[in-house]
């Protein structure tokens, strides 16, 4: 469904990812994982045409999108959140999710995009909100919001960044349920960045491990997590500094 | 709604009941702000672009209607929309790379262009450069001059804001709102926002443009440092502010408030003075109301519409 090959971005003379090469296929749930500026929001940037890759392509249902700006690849079907929850705050949470009814969908304003945008919000578990600014949410629900935003577009790869993160443990639960129940709903194919990695271990079929802009290792979570690459990228090698 | 056309009809019917010229003169400066604050806020309020070069898109329509009547004898009152096409021209050329720019360094960008369209225009050979060109007044006498104007003016205004009231009710509206709000998530929802901000960049400096091109008209004396003031730009910009930028009536609502105040304080404190109260005046209400007078009327005036207003909302702050 979405193939990357010899992926790399550099930011002057940072080299943020390296020959990355990766698949997803259809209806899997794919983790995305490594240490703090390891390239993972970067690659989310290539793939949704916020940044230009200098070398390689990523294909999307065999189509090229490598450098399509954002809105197109939004309409072609890949919708994503972003680390930080971004909500629109002076919108209600209906409003914010009609947006990408209207434009991603590519309808016209009124009551049918509004019933859409309020069937994602009722998926959400936010439809009983759906007047209320969005500025007044808790983090749970924002994220909740996010993410039902996302769907907005009907997209069929979702792209989920962080959305565990500042959650407590109830909440981190909820989400992951929330995200199966969806995936159920919709049948999509989601590709999850996470520092939470319990969640993943949960969640995800496989997970792709980033360190330094490379791909250093990739498969099902319990083997990935005992890799020693990835234990010594996450802890730390025994080399002094 | 109801309320809204009765002050229209009353105003389109004042100039029978044969007020001063000086009363007229200022009731259309007046209504020329407020449909220049309304043009302003499609791009400013509704999409966040704060535009501090509308003086810009105004002295080109000034000076396209001036030249057309100066050189071939046309009429303003139909060469007009030309002149809102000549600053709809230059908001296309200027616009990819200028809307590229975001926050104050768009409004820095509109604030020397400006500067620099009225370098050229005061250079240029056929526009008479810093002497000026005397325009002709149109065949009548003074107060029905003036009565004409009036009603120019103010069919202006009504344009110009019900090009915005349709922006700001229609999916246009939205799109603009989510990309004020923040323009990434906007395209990760499909909007597409580099046409949509060109879209009302266009729309904005063609109503300005056409304003500009009757005001060259009823001043009869064109001078690059009158139409390419920048006040005038800082003006329109602290009109639509002061009234609300989120809604179509907040920009007509600050002109009018402001004009009058502007105009009292002027002609009973001094001049100098004036000036400095209607600046303390506008830090106050920007610092307090961020979102203009609008926000905090918002409940009296839906009352008094007897309607809701979908988009009326205080910001985060």
């Amino acid at each position: 469904m979405l193939r990357g090959q010899q992926v790399t971005k550099r930011f002057g003379g940072l080299t943020a990812l390296n020959r990355v090469d990766f698949a997803i296929e259809p209806g899997q749930i794919v983790g995305l994982i490594g240490p703090n500026g390891s390239g993972k929001t970067t690659l989310f940037n290539v793939i949704t045409g916020f940044y230009r890759p200098e070398e390689g392509r990523i294909l999307f249902d065999g189509h090229d999108i490598t450098g399509a700006r954002p809105h197109i690849v939004a309409r072609m079907g890949i919708g994503r959140t972003f680390q930080i929850v971004q909500p629109f705050q002076n919108m209600t949470a209906l409003e914010n999710v009609e947006i990408g009814v209207l434009y991603g969908q590519g309808l016209s304003h009124g009551s049918e995009s509004q019933a859409r945008a309020q069937e994602l919000l009722d998926l959400v578990g936010l439809g009983h909100q759906r007047h209320t600014p969005v500025r007044n949410f808790t983090l749970a629900e924002k994220k909740r919001l996010e993410i039902a935003r996302a769907l907005s577009v009907r997209p069929r790869l979702l792209l989920l960044d962080e959305v565990f993160a500042g959650l407590n443990p109830g909440e981190v639960k909820q989400a992951i349920e929330l995200i199966f129940h969806i995936r159920r709903e919709l049948g999509l194919t989601l590709l999850i960045v996470e520092h939470v990695l319990g969640a993943l271990r949960d969640t995800c079929e496989r997970v792709i491990v980033l360190n330094y802009g490379q791909k250093i290792a990739e498969g099902p979570p319990e083997e990935v997590f005992n890799h020693p690459e990835v234990i010594a990228a996450y802890l730390g090698s025994n080399e002094t500094h | 709604m109801l309320v809204g056309l009765a002050i229209l009809l009353v105003l389109a019917l004042l100039p029978l009941a044969r007020p001063s010229t000086y009363f007229l003169g200022f009731m259309l400066i007046l209504f020329m702000y407020a449909a220049l604050a309304s043009s302003w806020n499609i791009l400013g309020g509704f999409t966040g672009y704060l535009s501090f070069g509308h003086a810009a898109f105004f002295g080109l329509g000034a000076y396209t209607t001036a030249l057309l009547l100066f050189y071939l004898k046309w009429s303003p009152f139909w060469t007009m929309p030309l002149g809102g096409l000549v600053a709809a021209v230059f908001a296309a050329l200027v616009g990819y790379p200028c809307l590229r720019l975001r926050g104050p360094y768009f409004s820095l960008v509109t604030l020397i262009l400006t500067l620099a369209v009225s370098i050229i225009i005061l250079n240029a050979p056929w526009t008479k450069g810093a002497f000026g060109m005397f325009l002709p007044f149109p065949p009548v006498d003074i107060f029905t001059n003036h009565v004409i104007f009036y009603e120019v003016m103010l069919a202006l205004m009504v344009l110009a804001a019900l090009v915005a009231r349709q922006i700001e009710r229609s999916k246009l509206g939205m799109g603009l709102a989510a990309i004020r709000e923040n323009e990434d998530v906007a395209q990760t929802l499909g909007v597409n926002v580099t046409w949509l901000k060109m879209e009302v960049f266009l729309i904005s400096a063609f109503l300005t443009g056409m304003i500009g091109g009757i005001y060259s008209y009823y001043i009869s004396y064109l001078h690059p440092s009158f139409v390419f003031d920048t006040l005038i730009s800082i003006n329109i910009v602290l009109m639509a502010l002061f009234g609300g930028r989120l809604t179509w009536l907040g920009p007509l609502l600050g002109a009018s408030i402001l004009s009058v105040v502007n105009e009292i304080l002027t002609l009973q404190v001094e001049a100098q003075l004036a000036r400095i109260v209607f600046g303390l005046l506008l830090i106050g209400v920007i610092i307090f109301l961020p979102d203009g007078i609008m926000a905090a009327a918002a409940p009296f005036i839906r009352r008094l519409l007897g309607q809701s207003r979908r988009r009326l909302r205080p910001s985060s702050g």
